[in-house]
């Protein structure tokens, strides 16, 4: 294993019934890095990320966290896994029935003891403050939150029990494009502030030449393809072309 | 031969019509199959999530008040429509056991009628098919769009155990509140049955009260209980288990809730079979 891989995917192999949704997936990811994962809708990409975080355990393959295998077919280690990662949901998964607050507060309540109702409220707010909103946001419920504001408070909640690796299942799907650029920036930011490794799926290529480290792109249960930003643009994969450009047709079959 | 042609014709076609109706019925036979099997992995299902919930138990005493308010927040909600229904189930057995009993039974033993009714049957089952309706239904939609919206796996990535936090205080809950309002349903029965036998059917309450203890044993009140604490389990496990299962969408989350109060009903009819065969 190269020391500089925080986290390894190993030939993840994942079905739904019939359908082989992940056929053998390898990527590596460095400690510290932004891996922006793209492919298509219904691709598997939040799948991958659902077996990164113990949500789902493969067919077959590991998923290894420096050096420690995580989640295999025999085991998942669901302490591991929590201490260490959070993640933001596609529809940020805020809890309905409780405010802002308590939505940041309740896991650190359970698993910090030691925290008093004080220090459980300055968490709170150094949490909003970090995301850049006024703690006065805490007595908001959930319903009364436009769907940028869910996805920050998402991320809020996520970085609470501050993880080193953070994942974001399609943080700027149903934004607008200046909200989904003031997500972009605080994922930017929690790599600074917080030095998370962030791991992020979507299809939003504007999202992702911005914040990516590296990009990798799935294409039928495979990654076929890891580079930078500019390997990405330069790219002469027609498959990556394809996705980066919108295209309905390959270059070549367009031809 | 000509007739040996047409034995030949009419065996070969018999054959056929017996091939085909027993490839249907081959297949009929699978699909009874299919459908069993289907059913016996859902109660393996529903019983290894109660086994996953029990073994839970003892995180109750670390957070009592979760039980306390689902506790508060069942029985409250509950008891306008317990008392509604209370009401007119003890009226209704009032009237009909005065009915049945014209010209049979003396007008003593109305009080018993309903007091044994109430006590042994009604109580207890229309208490918990009423409440499969209000409980059940709700929790089944509420666990059913926590999961349409992610909220059971962010509570898992954040290790907040779903088991722990949502389903074992509603379970326990469940268990010991629909007791209670069994006791109430119990009651508000009684006092229905006296307020129509006294003031419609010309029952002095001297009567009523005559009738009420006579026959009266302690033992009903207990199978009662234990009916109560077994259907307040089966309503909340329904309605978080077909809450778990439910399918994408509105339309998943209606489903859900239906299903888990016909699965509450069937359930709650052939238990309380099984603890009178039992019991009695």
């Amino acid at each position: 294993m190269n020391n500089d891989h925080l986290i390894e995917l190993r030939h993840l192999q994942k079905s739904f019934g019939p359908q082989k949704v992940l056929r053998d997936v390898v990527l590596e990811i460095r400690k510290g890095e932004t891996m922006v994962i793209i492919g298509t809708s219904g691709g598997g990409k939040s799948v991958i990320l659902k077996h990164c975080i113990g949500l789902l355990q493969p067919d077959d393959g590991e998923v290894v966290v420096d050096g420690k295998v995580i989640s295999s077919k025999n085991k998942i280690d669901v302490k591991t896994i929590r201490k260490r990662m959070g993640m933001l949901f596609q529809g940020a998964a805020l809890f309905d029935s409780m405010n802002v607050g308590e939505n940041i507060k309740f896991a650190v309540r359970e698993h910090e003891k030691q925290h008093s109702e004080a220090d459980l409220d300055r968490i709170v707010a150094e949490t909003l403050h970090m995301i850049n909103l006024n703690p006065d946001f805490r007595f908001k419920m959930p319903s009364e939150l436009s769907g940028g504001m869910k996805k920050r408070l998402g991320l809020a909640r996520a970085i609470a029990l501050k993880p080193e690796i953070l994942l974001y299942d399609e943080p700027t799907t149903g934004l607008d494009p200046i909200t989904s650029d003031v997500i972009n920036d605080l994922i930017i930011d929690m790599q600074v502030k917080l030095g998370a490794t962030n791991i992020v799926v979507t299809h939003d290529m504007v999202s992702a030449y911005k914040i990516a480290d590296r990009i990798a792109m799935l294409l039928d249960g495979r990654i076929i393809f890891v580079g930078t930003p500019e390997e990405t643009r330069a790219t002469s994969n027609p498959y990556v072309q394809q996705f980066i450009n919108g295209q309905r047709k390959l270059l070549a079959e367009a031809d | 031969m000509p007739t040996d042609n047409r034995s030949r014709t009419s065996g070969s076609a018999l054959a056929l019509i017996l091939d085909a109706a027993g490839g249907q019925f081959l297949r009929l036979l699978a699909l009874l199959w299919e459908g069993l099997s289907h059913k016996i992995g859902r109660i393996g299902e529903v019983i290894l999530l109660l086994l996953r919930i029990l073994k839970r138990l003892p995180w109750f005493f670390m957070n009592p008040s979760l039980t306390l308010e689902q506790f508060i927040r069942i029985g409250v909600s509950s008891l306008p429509l317990i008392i509604v229904i209370s009401f007119f189930i003890g009226a209704v057995s009032a009237v009909q056991a005065e009915y049945q009993f014209r010209g049979f039974v003396p007008s003593n033993y109305l009080g018993t009628a309903v007091c044994k009714l109430v006590i042994i049957e009604s109580g207890p089952v229309l208490t918990a098919l009423v409440l499969a309706g209000r409980v059940g239904s709700a929790i089944a939609a509420q666990i059913g769009t926590m999961k349409e919206k992610e909220e059971l796996d962010a509570m898992t990535v954040l290790d907040l155990d779903p088991l722990r936090y949502l389903a074992l205080p509603r379970l326990l809950a469940g268990i010991f509140v629909f007791p209670l309002l069994v006791i109430i349903s119990d009651f508000l029965s009684i006092v229905g049955g006296w307020i129509i036998t006294t003031l419609v059917l010309k029952v002095t309450t001297a009567t009523y009260v005559f009738g009420l203890r006579f026959l009266f044993q302690p033992y009903d009140v207990l199978t009662s209980m234990i009916k109560a604490m077994v259907f307040g389990g089966i309503v909340v496990l329904m309605g978080y288990y077909h809450g778990l299962n439910a399918g994408p969408g509105a339309k998943g989350v209606g489903q859900a809730s239906m299903k888990s109060v016909v699965a509450s009903c069937m359930l709650i009819l052939i238990v309380d079979f099984l603890i009178v065969y039992i019991a009695y």
